[in-house]
């Protein structure tokens, strides 16, 4: 009952006492000059209190966009959310709340790191007076205690000399600091959910090993849950326990992070997976995705992931895949391959991609 | 910080000894000269001609009319001893160490060819006016256009910033002149006369603006003086702050529009701040870093003023006291306030400077 699943017609999953975050159906549309970008397009997906999910895709397939979704945090217009979207927390449907209960909800519940720690963090203010803003305004706390809570939350994060830190402006701090005083300040109201959207892509390869190390730690000593939202699936394969796997703004793939990436069951998911440089790799012809992501203004009419796919045939032209179960049932995938009359083509796609993958195990060394 | 401060003095130094031999030198290229005033004249003689440049100065070389006017040189000096002040020291040295008195350096800006007034006057008592109207119109506009474009850019394309919008492209491209001359005509014509057309007082009831009676009449009727002083500075100031406006009120609201949309703002509400705090403590703080330079950049215009507004409302000012200098030759006074001016602009840059660096912790010293 901990993996990521369920989607059609599952009964109130959010009634469930373990069950965090249930979002179905999410649709976020952008209008633009050019037209409408369709940039989460009927996304579900399922959360349990203390587990940890990765999102992943390539840029543009709506990662972000569905976070700052959840979070309400998208200008509307020129963002607008589907009639039959919900995301619902905690016994709550966050896209029905009101912008006051929302916004009790943003930073206490929920809290939120960004990929840019620099441009993240007001220039203007010390990094102390940000976080103890946060923990004042939820925890209702006077300002010395919530300045020795600054202090405790920096110390967490393993901010060396953190009452001399607290003083410091954004400038004054490495990008790996300004990291963890990100982290620091999500974590300062105990969050029941911590999204955190791309927190190393800014940061340097020795930093980016620390930080997912220190957000690990915490998540597990905090016990909150965590959606980690990435474009490389090594970090997903080091952090979460389970994955969803965007293409164009729907979920493609979802399942436990081992099942996912050992034995993908999507043609795309397959390519992101042989695309990964590894060292035994290193040399060798790297196997990257042919073709480019679609426009949204020009999505192909069935399947999205129809015109790179190395497998496509006349069905997946016709019909869009739904994203259903597997044979395997602990997860699902949006591909026509899964329908019953085409088991062959699974098969042939499968092992193309083990003998694809032979070359390099040191991904799969890692889960 | 100290540092910082006294370095920029320091490097303010040259660039205002540069302005004055521009300043020097853009008159002398000027058509006329200081003789121009009787150069047609034919009463006057080849003989007072002649004495009269050299009751000027300007029978000598050109560097050393301008050492004089600078108080670098002492007029009665002789040979290299013109470098020397009557007390034994340099001359460019203050007046209680030189003994100096002459020059732009020791306050000394000459006399006005057409009052015989020392320049230095007519300038004090025509700043203060322009100081009045100047200081009245740019706080109203500085406060109307930060209201204005932080509101607009909050509700950015609502019927509020749209409406914004089209008062600055009519405001701004609205001539001053004609903006003047519309006022008097709506205010001061025959129809609708309530407000005083031109001047500062009325001088029907209280002696001329700045004349010793004058403030001994300020003194016992202070809130009529005020009064009177205030309707009169109604229209001018108008025909000031509306083309101001226009334009500040723009670079307000781009301003906002780049604070709004940076990252730190999007944390600010992932935090679950309120709206009010997410606007107006981290967006504004940072929206205000380049329109207080901005504010910097403007502090001349309290002592320039407008020439074209204080003229079309005849207020006794800085603008005013140009304009008649120019039609009168009267070199000196322009040339004070040139100078007067240019220092001003050299000194609201360092201000805005500093005001950066004090306001902006990322600015390092
Ligand atoms: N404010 C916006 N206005 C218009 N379109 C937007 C806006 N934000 C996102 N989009 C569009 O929505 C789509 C999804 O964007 P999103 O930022 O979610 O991608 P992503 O998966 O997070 O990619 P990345 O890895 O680059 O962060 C893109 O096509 C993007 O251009
Ligand atoms: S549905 Fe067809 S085109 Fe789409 S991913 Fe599956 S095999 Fe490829
Ligand atoms: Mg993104």
């Amino acid at each position: 009952m901990t993996a990521a699943a369920a989607t059609t017609g599952a009964s109130t999953p959010h009634s469930d006492g373990d069950r965090l975050l249930d979002v179905r159906n999410m649709q976020t549309r952008f209008h633009v000059m050019d037209g409408v970008v369709p940039a989460v397009d009927g996304v579900s997906f399922t959360l349990d209190r203390g587990r940890t999910l990765g999102i992943v895709g390539e840029s543009g397939s709506g990662k972000s966009v569905t976070a700052l979704t959840i979070m309400r945090l998208l200008d509307i217009p020129p963002a607008e959310i589907g009639a039959g979207s919900e995301a619902w927390f905690d016994g709550r449907d966050l896209l029905a709340l009101s912008e006051s209960e929302m916004r009790k909800v943003r930073g206490k519940d929920i809290a939120m790191i960004f990929q840019e720690p620099l441009t993240s963090l007001n220039p203007v203010f010390t990094v102390g007076a940000q976080i103890a803003e946060q923990v004042q305004t939820h925890l209702h706390v006077r300002a010395r205690e919530a300045w020795s809570r600054v202090v405790e939350m920096l110390r967490l994060v393993g901010i060396p000399s953190p009452e001399r830190r607290a003083k410091q402006y954004p400038h004054e701090l490495s990008g790996g600091m300004r990291q963890r005083v990100m982290i620091a300040m999500a974590l300062s109201c105990e969050p029941k959910l911590l999204i955190a959207d791309e927190p190393t892509t800014a940061l340097d390869v020795t930093v980016q090993a620390q930080i997912l190390e220190l957000l690990k730690t915490i998540q597990q000593r905090t016990g909150s849950a965590l959606i980690m939202i990435t474009h490389d699936l090594g970090v997903i394969a080091e952090t979460v326990d389970d994955v969803i796997v965007m293409y164009a703004g729907q979920v493609v793939e979802q399942g436990s992070v081992a099942d996912v990436l050992l034995e993908p069951r999507m043609p795309y998911t397959m390519g992101l997976i042989e695309s990964i440089p590894t060292v035994e790799k290193r040399g060798g012809r790297l196997s990257a995705i042919s073709g480019v992501v679609p426009s949204p203004f020009h999505l192909p009419p069935a399947c999205r992931f129809e015109p790179r796919c190395p497998y496509a045939w006349d069905t997946c032209r016709d019909r869009m895949p739904d994203l259903s179960v597997t044979r395997d049932a602990e997860r699902h995938a949006r591909c026509h391959l899964h329908v019953a009359g085409a088991a062959s083509r699974l098969e042939a796609a499968v092992s193309q991609h083990r003998q694809n993958m032979r070359v390099g195990r040191q991904l799969t060394d890692s889960v | 910080m100290m540092k910082f401060v006294t370095r920029r003095v320091l490097q303010a130094i040259p660039v205002l000894l540069g302005v004055t031999v521009v300043v020097y030198a853009i008159l002398l290229a000027a058509p006329g000269g200081p003789e121009a005033k009787f150069a047609q004249n034919p009463r006057i003689t080849q003989a007072q001609k002649d004495s009269f440049r050299k009751a000027w100065g300007l029978d000598q070389p050109i560097p050393i009319q301008y050492g004089r006017w600078m108080g670098i040189l002492n007029p009665s000096g002789e040979g290299l001893g013109v470098l020397i002040g009557p007390a034994g020291l340099p001359n460019f040295l203050p007046t209680p160490l030189s003994g100096a008195t002459n020059g732009v350096l020791h306050g000394d800006f000459g006399y006005s060819i057409d009052s015989g007034e020392p320049v230095s006057n007519r300038i004090i008592r025509a700043a203060l006016p322009t100081f009045i109207l100047a200081g009245t119109a740019l706080v109203l506009w500085i406060v109307v256009a930060i209201v204005l474009g932080v509101y607009a850019a909050i509700h950015r394309y609502s019927l509020f910033d749209q409406g914004a919008t089209v008062f600055a492209y009519v405001g701004y491209a609205m001539p001053t002149f004609w903006l003047g001359i519309m006022l008097i005509f709506a205010f001061s014509g025959p129809g609708l006369n309530i407000l005083p057309a031109g001047g500062m007082t009325e001088t029907r009831i209280s002696p001329p603006f700045g004349s010793p009676e004058y403030w001994v009449y300020f003194g016992s009727n202070t809130p009529q003086a005020l009064g009177d002083i205030a309707k009169h500075l109604v229209l001018p100031v108008i025909t000031l702050v509306v083309v101001n406006i226009a334009g500040d009120s723009r670079f307000v609201r781009a301003s906002m529009l780049e604070s709004l949309g940076q990252d730190y703002v999007r944390t600010a509400r992932a935090k679950g701040l309120p709206a009010r705090t997410v606007n107006f403590k981290h967006a504004l703080r940072n929206a205000l870093l380049p329109v207080v330079t901005n504010i910097g950049l403007e502090i001349p215009f309290l002592f320039t003023g407008a020439i074209v507004t204080e003229t079309i409302f005849s207020w006794p000012g800085i603008g005013k006291l140009t304009i008649d200098a120019t039609r009168d030759f009267d070199y000196p006074i322009l040339m004070g306030v040139l100078l007067v001016t240019s220092v001003m602009v050299v000194l609201a840059n360092l201000l805005a400077d500093i005001l950066y660096g004090v306001i902006d912790p990322r600015i390092k010293y």
